[in-house]
């Protein structure tokens, strides 16, 4: 569906990554190489500068020195709309949704129009319409699709959320704590979702401190404390790795 | 079916209010109402659409005003024409005050705009020779002597009701369309809308651009109606105030609302001018109301009526149902 005909080695890289907010450096020097293709997860104890990494690199926050770079394009510093249509969707750590609009029209808002013919264009029309609800469906809250988002259940937002994020149709899908606060029943359907996205060609980057899911599903995990990776590798080989053994356990 | 009966009787009732009208005193204060609800309405394609609340709009309708006299006083340009060119004028004006206030968002927007308003309070107080200063400055009539004043005000209610009409017009177009979505998006949560995509200070600055031309061209075909314009009513806090007001009581995410709230307000401020004269009762009068929209009606008098009627949304279950379940629900209806 977004597979590009050339297949990019890189997916989304950084250089010496770095931010600091007053004298913290939430991010110190990281450079870290996700893999194309793959589920790609980001670990770290609390604290370790986790989110931040995601908002720098998807443009909510400016990195204060270093690179990002997609698919070997250099988008550092790119507004967040602009990293968006480079095609890396993402969704937020407390899941935020559109709250008094519908179901549907919170999906509609992902359409990627291009030029201002297609932007004075209904938003309600067949097609889109059409896309939304499959998504909709996909994700298993198309009985919804005519509530407003701020009167569904957490977990119901959590999933229009990941709609959202595909009716824009990305390349790379970058989750912030997927499973947080959601129950085990949808914290399963939300990883099959994942992985079938994945055989569909489109790379994850997931944030994430259930720790059963990231080794369960996850083909390359970066470990990352106080602001920049100690390890990167298998979910066998971290788990195994002494680094990581005392930021977490602090050994 | 029961909307376009809703919308008929609507354009009926404006229709024939200059014939149902007493004398043309009550016809006067139609006009002034329709004025205040072309405003709110222009506001409201700002204000409704990004939640960026301005307080400052009578920038727009004030320079619209002058941009309209001037016109007509320094070029001899035709009134009318003078008018719409006033209002791209303003529109392009617009764009820098845009790009400069429009980088930050609440309490910061709102004192940008409020400042608008003072600095050019201030400017077309002082500048006397291009503006005529605080004496004000007189605007030429459109129509001949030979067309007396009722006759005048009959023709200006209905310009107003024109130019309210292309207003509410364009906010149901962009209401639909997929800028619509975005803007709307940005009124609810700017950073997630710009997250998936939207360009948001683009669609911010157009909407902004596009209620800053209506909203001049409401000042301007005002100032060619009353005739006379004065800096301190033109560029007045109170008459951008006036036009949250009446937007936020007929509720912000409704076409109508302003209309509704202008017509509320518009009356009320009129029948309290007219019992107590030139007291500031109305002034009261009006921040009571405020309190009350914001206490009760937070959304506006059509939402929370709406809402009553229709509990049809409140009814739709978020049990959560599991995919078999909603595979064999779609199975099912497809039967």
């Amino acid at each position: 569906m977004t597979t590009p005909a050339h297949s990019p080695t890189h997916s989304l890289t950084t250089e010496g990554l770095t931010k600091s907010f007053g004298g913290v450096r939430a991010i110190d020097g990281a450079s870290v190489a996700f893999h194309e293709g793959e589920i790609n997860a980001l670990i770290g104890p609390n604290g370790s500068g986790k989110t931040t990494f995601f908002n720098c690199v998807t443009g909510m926050i400016r990195p204060d020195a270093g690179t990002v770079s997609y698919q070997d394009r250099d988008v550092t510093g790119l507004p967040p709309h602009r990293i968006a249509r480079s095609g890396i969707g993402r969704s937020f750590q407390l899941c935020r949704v559109f709250p008094r609009l519908t179901v549907l029209e919170n999906v509609l808002v992902a359409v990627q129009p291009h030029g201002l013919l297609q932007r004075l264009r209904g938003s309600r029309n067949p097609a889109d319409v059409g896309r939304a609800r499959e998504l909709l469906a996909r994700v298993g809250i198309d009985h919804l699709e005519h509530a407003e988002a701020r009167d569904i259940s957490y977990g119901q937002q959590k999933l229009l959320e990941l709609a959202g994020v595909l009716m824009g149709d990305p390349h790379t899908i970058m989750l912030d704590e997927p499973a947080g606060g959601v129950n085990p029943a949808l914290v399963d359907r939300i990883a099959d979702l994942v992985r079938e996205l994945n055989a569909e060609g489109r790379t994850f980057i997931i944030v994430e401190h259930n720790m059963e899911l990231v080794m369960g599903l996850s083909d390359h995990v970066v470990v990352f404390d106080r602001g920049r990776p100690i390890a990167q590798g298998t979910p066998a080989v971290v788990q195994d790795d002494p680094l990581v053994l005392e930021a977490y356990l602090g050994v | 079916m029961a909307r376009v009966a809703g919308l008929l009787a609507l354009v009926a009732v404006v229709l024939l209010f200059p014939s149902l009208a007493a004398d043309p005193f009550i016809l006067s204060v139609g006009v002034v109402i329709l004025s205040y609800a072309v405003l709110a309405t222009s506001w409201n394609l700002v204000g409704g659409f990004t939640g960026y609340i301005s307080l400052g709009h009578a920038a727009y309708s004030g320079l619209g005003g002058y941009a309209t006299a001037l016109l007509i006083l320094r070029t001899g340009m035709d009134p009318w024409l003078a008018l719409i060119a006033g209002g791209l004028i303003v529109a392009a004006i617009a764009i820098p005050v845009g790009i400069a206030s429009l980088r930050v968002r609440g309490a910061s927007f709102v004192i940008t705009s409020i400042a608008l308003v003072l600095i050019l309070q201030l400017t077309f107080q002082s500048w006397h020779t291009f503006t005529g200063g605080s004496n004000g400055l007189r605007v030429p009539r459109p129509f001949g002597t030979e067309v007396l004043r009722p006759e005048q005000h009959e023709r200006f209610f209905y310009l107003h009701a024109v130019l309210l009409a292309l207003a509410l017009l364009t906010w149901w177009l962009i209401e639909r369309s997929r800028l619509g979505a975005g803007l709307k998006a940005i009124r609810e949560d700017e950073d997630k809308a710009q997250a998936l995509g939207v360009p948001t200070f683009a669609y911010k600055l157009t909407a902004l651009v596009i209620s800053a031309f209506f909203t001049a061209l409401g000042g301007g075909l005002y100032a060619l109606w009353f005739g006379y314009l004065d800096p301190i009513f033109q560029f007045s806090i109170l008459v951008g105030t006036y036009m949250v007001l009446m937007a936020l009581l007929g509720g912000v995410r409704s076409l109508f609302g302003p209309l509704l709230g202008a017509v509320v307000v518009g009356y009320a401020v009129e029948v309290f001018k007219s019992q107590y004269g030139d007291t500031q009762l109305h002034l009261v009068a009006t921040g009571v109301l405020l309190g009350l929209v914001v206490l009760f009606m937070p959304d506006g008098v059509i939402p929370a009526l709406s809402s009553l009627l229709n509990r049809r949304r409140g009814a739709a279950s978020i049990r959560e149902v599991s995919a078999e379940e909603l595979a064999k629900q779609r199975e099912e209806a497809a039967r």
